[in-house]
């Protein structure tokens, strides 16, 4: 890396608030050379969205730049006035937004979409517009770039923000988070044309996200940033080997899938990034395990620390001598599944008159146990959990508890009954009032299922409060006083003040951090262990699934494709839409070699519902036209395994076996 | 000591960020409030009182703001009638905003078909002009009823129950949609309970920008009735209907309809800056408080 493409040199970013300056991003530099990709990575909040858009000039009206230069072909974007910038945009860097179904002009053909940041740079004669939508592996018809994008997929939508970034040949592209709204399935395939493209194009990223394991296997090297500062900036393979700052092991830490986390083994993040409350010195000093008097007064500059490997913390050198914490997993709790607690039988759910987004489901779950639900969205998971729970009323089947039918809707339920099925919801945001204290929301169960205990109710908050290892203190704040994870661990006491027999859990953890989820999952886990709570844990997210699930059942296209214990359905015989699922799963380190193949699964036609296997327009393994006209049965595995496919369990465990083991995550 | 110079502090630096329109609103409502307090204490004559000057001499400094055409002080009338004026319309606003934000939050939470007949049923009452509806309701009422304060305040709820009813409404649905709000109806609360607790909470800084608004309207709904003769009765000193009786005398002497129209506009004004001011000011912590 000899002249690099572009230049950070001290960028300090500050915005307004009240009557002063307060700082977002502060000192940061890196360089990127030409055909790099460097990822930036960081919790929510630490500005590295903030320094990506800055490589582009653009920082919100209420930012300024108090310090520092970007350079890109001797010219410093910082101070270029609006004209200059918009020859430069596009044309030498381009942008990747988060959300392609924002980023997208909805009354607006695609096509034409892509067009018009080829006319604004004055290329559009002399460009093909089909030939820029077949580099992104989307359709090159005619009528294709005629399509509104309400008419494309998340993932085509996300191809024609990427088809428009690299319209004009840039020279780098700045990539904000461009998988984080995305399915598994589909973030692989977006994560694989992106190897792809740059493999072919050579150009450069800066790929910005909070995801660890997908920057290992796409960037050169990765940044770590934390309060706004970068902590850590190193070779991917060396950064996660040799971590060196606390910060970046703790990252590390936190990832379910990364290599020696087989359960919660070593030590997850501590505590919270509060802005308002940061050091003078190093901005991680309060949840350092390592921390020592002088780091929250000095400033630490990062320092290099072998080839290529630069840290900011002053001890960083002594401390990858210092002794690995034991890794010790939590022993396994043997489900008592000796009674049935609730029992699912051939439930269809529809919304309004259109066709039922979850058809003939059934499954039973005992006293105790940890089931989950592991689909893509869309799968019906959510609608499952909101029928056990009563808010939609099933079209067929019924729901039991303790082998006693439950009305379909929650109004007709008794007291007694809405009292064990206890709801928790996907955003923390959403679910607690935000114009009521904490104590006023975690007394209100008290006093509506136990009128008798009323007079404590405050105790019971509080113990509730200290449950969940949340201060009791806290009680008296408002849900915008915490921080996402602190209000997730309250609707999970507010969820406990019932005594509920059963959580369900609907993406509990989708809306949280990384390193917040890994404690809100110990804390499902322990709190499931200690008082015999039976959860319905709903996730995309195998990895999380295999730390918490005794049993999963795999979902698709509100059908439920294979149903076993945790250990079966992590092993050979697979369904091969599981198969699929697992191979989707990020893994730390693992290049996408040969896995670019999954960018062209094949997506053909389903059957219509009931008429056949949902899964036969996708399956790869297809074994005949048998799929799209007659139902699979469900083929019985060893080990009470249940998988629903016209291949037999031997031949799935044959076609497993021809995959490379490494490909699988399990 | 320190405490409550730095208090002081607080307090002027938080006026300083207030919006201009809200501290000029707020400053034009003060002098309002204290003319109604204070001012029939200080009058220079009772708002009946007769002979105070010869009718229709115009400015003099006896009579700052002219002379009615029996002789009385148009400028005593004008003070005596601010507090009937501010309390008249508060108190409607108020009974308006009960009434309109229960039914709609109500409405919007229960859904299907009482939203749909409550709704027809307000639509039918909006799509009346207000004057008209004012008009219909106090036929309705009768003779004996008429000139009475209390029917006054009855008809001004009328006309805004429905319209502040609808905005109501249009939070409650939006709030109904949070998980918060599910949450509580899979513990299997009654409407009214979370009406109470999930609802209105959240929707109170919509509700009291709706009220701030309507009460900047109320004043001149009050005295276009009292103008069409339809609302208090003579003497009392409630300015449209000084207004109405000395719009006969209006080429004559100008000046006696100055008095209260200017307090009108004063007041009409200084409400509609300080509640335009407080909805960005509301508009903004509301948003935060809900983020």
């Amino acid at each position: 890396m000899n002249a690099p493409l572009l230049q950070v040199d001290g960028l300090t970013i500050a915005y307004r608030r009240g009557e002063g300056w307060v700082r977002a991003v502060e000192e940061v530099s890196f360089s990127i050379g030409a055909g790099e990709v460097l990822g930036l990575v960081g919790e929510s909040g630490c500005g590295k969205s903030t320094v990506a858009l800055q490589l582009l000039g653009y920082r919100h009206p209420g930012l300024r730049v108090e310090a520092g230069s970007v350079t890109i072909h001797d010219q410093n974007l910082t101070d270029l006035p609006r004209v200059e910038l918009d020859r430069i945009r596009g044309r030498h860097i381009s942008y990747v937004p988060q959300n392609p179904t924002t980023a997208l002009n909805p009354g607006m053909r695609v096509g034409a979409q892509v067009g018009e940041s080829l006319r604004a740079h004055g290329k559009a004669a002399d460009t093909d517009l089909g030939a820029l939508f077949a580099q992104v592996g989307l359709p090159d018809d005619q009528a294709f770039r005629r399509r509104y994008p309400h008419q494309l997929s998340g993932g085509q939508q996300q191809r024609v923000c990427i088809a428009m970034a690299l319209a004009c040949g840039p020279d780098l592209v700045v990539l904000d988070e461009p998988t984080t709204g995305l399915d598994v399935t589909t973030q692989v395939q977006i994560v694989a044309l992106l190897a792809d493209l740059r493999a072919r194009l050579g150009m450069s990223m800066l790929y910005v996200t909070h995801d660890l394991t997908l920057l290992s296997q796409l960037a050169d090297r990765v940044g770590v940033m934390y309060a706004g500062r970068l902590v850590e900036i190193a070779e991917t393979g060396s950064l996660f080997r040799t971590p060196r700052h606390p910060y970046t092991k703790g990252l590390i830490a936190s990832i379910p899938q990364a290599p020696g986390n087989a359960g919660f083994g070593t030590r997850p993040l501590r505590g919270l990034l509060q802005r308002g409350a940061l050091p003078p010195g190093c901005p991680f000093t309060p949840r350092c395990d390592h921390a020592r008097p002088g780091c929250a007064e000095t400033v630490q500059r990062l320092t290099p620390a072998g080839a290529a490997h630069q840290t900011a913390g002053w001890r960083a050198s002594q401390l990858v001598h210092e002794s690995q914490v034991a890794a010790s997993e939590p022993p396994r709790r043997v489900p008592a599944r000796n009674e049935t607690l609730i029992e699912v039988k051939g439930l269809s759910v529809a919304y309004g008159i259109a066709a039922p987004v979850v058809r003939d489901v059934t499954f039973t779950f005992g006293i105790g146990e940890t089931l989950a639900l592991v689909g893509e969205s869309g799968s019906g998971k959510s609608t499952i959990a909101r029928a056990i729970a009563g808010l939609l009323a099933p079209v067929a089947g019924e729901v039991l508890l303790r082998n006693a039918p439950l009305a379909p809707l929650v109004r007709l339920r008794s007291r007694e009954v809405r009292r064990q099925i206890q709801l928790i919801f996907q955003n923390p945001d959403a679910s607690l009032n935000p114009r009521a204290r904490l104590a006023t929301t975690l007394r209100r169960p008290v006093e509506y299922f136990f009128p008798d205990e009323v007079h404590h109710s405050l105790q019971l908050a509080q113990t509730a409060l200290d449950q969940v290892r949340l201060e009791t203190a806290f009680a008296r704040r408002f849900p915008d006083e915490l921080s996402g994870g602190e209000r997730q661990r309250a609707a999970i006491a507010r969820a406990l003040l019932a005594r509920p027999a059963v959580l369900l859990c609907d993406e509990v953890l989708s809306a949280l951090d990384v390193s917040v989820q890994a404690s809100i999952l110990l804390l499902l886990q322990r709190l499931t262990r200690e008082s015999g709570i039976a959860m319905l844990f709903i996730s995309h997210d195998l990895a999380v699934v295999r730390l918490v699930a005794d049993r999963i059942a795999v979902l698709f296209r509100g059908e439920i494709m294979e149903i076993g214990t945790a250990d079966r359905v992590f092993a050979a015989p697979f369904h091969p839409y599981t198969h699929a699922l697992l191979r989707a799963v990020p893994k730390p380190l693992v290049r996408l070699a040969d896995r670019a193949r999954m960018a062209r699964a094949p997506v053909g036609v389903s059957p219509p519902p009931g008429r056949g296997c949902a899964y036969a327009g996708r399956c790869g393994w297809k074994p005949s036209q048998l799929c799209h006209t007659t139902m699979p049965p469900w083929q019985t595995a060893p080990g009470g395994l249940r998988i629903r496919c016209h291949l037999t369990p031997e031949t799935l465990s044959a076609r497993a076996a021809e995959t490379l083991p490494e490909e699988i995550f399990a | 000591m320190v405490q409550a110079a730095s208090a002081a502090a607080g307090y002027r630096s938080l006026w300083r960020q207030m919006p201009l329109g809200f501290r000029i609103g707020a400053l034009m409502l003060l002098a309002h409030l204290i003319l109604a307090v204070t001012g029939p204490f200080w009058a220079p004559y009772g708002y009946s009182q007769m002979g105070t000057g010869i009718p229709l001499s115009g400015i003099s400094w006896r009579n700052p703001l002219g002379v009615d055409q029996l002789g009385r002080d148009v400028f005593s009338r004008v003070v005596h009638g601010s507090p009937i004026v501010i309390a008249l319309s508060l108190s409607a606003t108020f009974l308006g905003l009960v009434v309109g934000a229960a039914i709609g939050l109500f409405s919007g939470y229960v859904g299907g078909w009482v939203d749909l007949v409550i709704q027809r049923l307000f639509e039918a009452l909006i799509s009346i002009p207000f004057l008209v509806l004012a008009l219909i309701a106090i036929s309705a009422a009768g003779v004996e009823a008429s000139g009475s304060p209390v029917l006054v305040v009855l008809v001004v709820a009328l006309v805004y129950a429905p319209r502040i009813a609808r905005i109501a409404r249009a939070t409650a649905i939006d709030i109904a949609t949070r998980d918060h709000v599910t949450v509580a109806r899979l513990r299997g609360e009654t409407a009214w309970s979370v009406m109470r607790r999930e609802l209105l909470p959240n929707a109170s800084g919509v509700l009291l920008v709706e009220f701030a608004l309507r009460a900047g309207y109320a004043p001149v709904l009050i005295g276009s009735l009292g103008f069409l003769g339809f609302g208090m009765m003579p003497p009392t000193p409630e300015w449209g209907l000084m207004i109405s009786e000395n719009r006969a005398m209006l080429l004559v002497s100008p000046v006696t309809v100055l008095g209260p129209g200017l307090a009108l506009a004063s007041l009409v004004v200084g409400l509609n800056m300080f509640t335009e001011g407080l909805a960005r000011v509301l508009g903004r912590t509301v948003r935060l408080g809900s983020q």
